[in-house]
């Protein structure tokens, strides 16, 4: 069922719990090092996204048994992980490298484990490794971009531009079917707006003027973002073109370095940034509503039909 | 003459031995499910008002059927949850998603008897009952059992009937809506003899 209400209020707790941490642990030590705003990141996160899924009444499954349970009980904890591990300044860049793209290709086999495309004959094997493959680089093609924009010319219109996929690839996978799935995004995407925004505010204020992005929160944001998409192309019904639309949508913000726009004020790059990205996901939203409308529309209309007539 | 003695008590012994064994063999039959002539049915509670009817287009299965040491007998059914079938295709489609059956993540509901037991007028079968990931046990009373022969085929067939609640085999509480929690599973199977 779809619940918009509690939708809002998981998203409200995770936001208002992740900023809580931000700012809890900004203010314990003041300048805050990159490593400690790191830190506060992934736990920002962390506990933003615990809360969020507890709102929803979601206990954790182990042994998990299906590709969202895997998502939120593997994907999850291990990328805030890597992610606490590679904030340390002491870690080599290669080695964070190493963790996160080692990790992204692992993911589509996790997120596929026991399913009928791992469990049938030789051709469906062979086209499922294929198409997990091709999954897996463009994961990390979409990670390390977003990573490289981050460090280049950051600004919060990355996250925000996360967000926006993130929010628009839930409401597809719901408007395919799959409500649960939909679902699951709005903890996230509340966290992932939350968290690098009090952040932006904190480093604004001089605690830590140096620090160029929440490399934890684009991490958490890229791996969900596509985990969702992955899940609800494989067990869903959203469609490959759609999937790929909303993952590559927030690329688009690569287009701010182009000369003509690249030394523009930076709320001018900004606002370009998620003009770009909002445009092809406002088109998928169409799509979706369109689809929507032709297969599931009529069915909710019986259903609504017999509760009235109750 | 004792050694011959001996060799014939002896090929009379593994001759008694072969004669009890072969009938042992043979007292238990083998049956595949006829899926032209069975049916796996389900109706669930719409609203707490009516009925809503379905059914699974793709089972198989087989059965064996020892007349003589009935705790021997054994029953499977293997039913392709993507063959559900509710007379609407919106709806059809909306069951195999994860929010319900989770097709692609759980392709199969499977009964596998553990213990049979013979009752008057069937059979009472323990067995594990596997339906979304979760395996529960489950006893049902299979009724029927006659045998018929058609064009040299020996039939026999069972009917039974038993109640699950979908929350119990890990369905989504909140996708459960205006369709009720418990289901009523209909199983009408006819097995031709291998």
């Amino acid at each position: 069922m779809f619940e918009p209400l509690l939708y809002l209020k998981a998203m409200v707790a995770a936001a208002m719990v992740s900023t809580t941490f931000v700012l809890a642990m900004a203010a314990l030590r003041r300048p805050a090092s990159t490593t400690w705003l790191n830190l506060a990141s992934v736990l920002g996160v962390c506990f933003g996204l615990a809360i969020g899924y507890y709102m929803l009444s979601w206990r954790l499954v182990w042994p998990p048994i299906n590709g969202l349970d895997r998502f939120l009980t593997i994907v999850v904890p291990a990328t805030l992980g890597i992610e606490l591990i590679a904030g340390f300044v002491s870690v080599p860049r290669w080695v964070a490298w190493f963790l996160r793209l080692s990790f992204a290709v692992t993911i589509p086999r996790i997120l596929l484990h026991g399913s009928v495309y791992l469990s049938g004959n030789y051709e469906t094997l062979w086209h499922a490794t294929a198409a997990m493959a091709v999954c897996a680089v463009l994961l990390a093609v979409v990670w390390g971009l977003l990573s490289w924009l981050s460090q280049r010319s950051p600004g919060v219109s990355i996250p925000v531009a996360l967000y926006l996929a993130t929010q628009c690839a839930g409401l597809t996978v719901m408007m395919a079917g799959y409500i649960k799935g939909g679902a699951a995004v709005f903890p996230l995407a509340a966290t992932l707006v939350a968290a690098p925004l009090w952040i932006r505010l904190v480093t604004k204020r001089c605690i830590a003027p140096t620090y160029s992005g929440s490399p934890a929160v684009l991490g958490i944001g890229v791996v969900g973002l596509f985990s969702l998409l992955f899940i609800g192309m494989f067990f869903g019904r959203i469609s490959t073109v759609c999937g790929l639309a909303i993952l590559l949508a927030p690329l688009l913000c690569w287009a701010t370095e182009t000369p003509l726009l690249r030394h523009r004020q930076p709320w001018v790059v900004d606002s370009i940034r998620l003009v770009l990205v909002a445009i092809p996901l406002l088109l998928v939203l169409t799509a979706a509503k369109r689809d929507f409308d032709r297969d599931m529309a009529p069915l909710l209309r019986q259903v609504k039909a017999s509760i009235l007539g109750r | 003459m004792g050694r011959l003695i001996s060799v014939w008590v002896q090929t009379l012994v593994i001759g008694v031995v072969v004669c009890v064994g072969g009938k042992f063999v043979l007292a238990a039959d083998e049956y595949a499910y006829d899926l032209v002539h069975s049916s796996v049915s389900f109706k669930a509670r719409h609203l707490d008002i009516s009925w809503i009817h379905g059914r699974f287009n793709e089972v198989a299965g087989k059965f064996s059927l020892d007349r003589e040491q009935p705790s021997k007998s054994t029953f499977e059914l293997t039913i392709n949850a993507d063959s559900v079938d509710t007379a609407n295709k919106a709806r059809d489609e909306h069951l195999r998603q994860p929010d319900y059956f989770d097709t692609k993540q759980f392709p199969t509901i499977e009964f596998k008897s553990t213990s049979t037991k013979a009752i008057e007028g069937g059979y009472e079968v323990t067995g594990d009952f596997t339906m979304h990931g979760t395996t529960k046990k489950i006893t049902i009373v299979l009724k029927g059992g006659k045998e018929h022969d058609f064009k040299k085929a020996k039939r026999v067939a069972f009917s039974t009937e038993l109640t699950l609640k979908r929350s119990d085999f890990g369905f989504d509480k909140n996708a459960i809506g205006p369709i009720g929690d418990e289901a009523l599973i209909m199983i009408d199977c006819e097995g031709v003899r291998k």
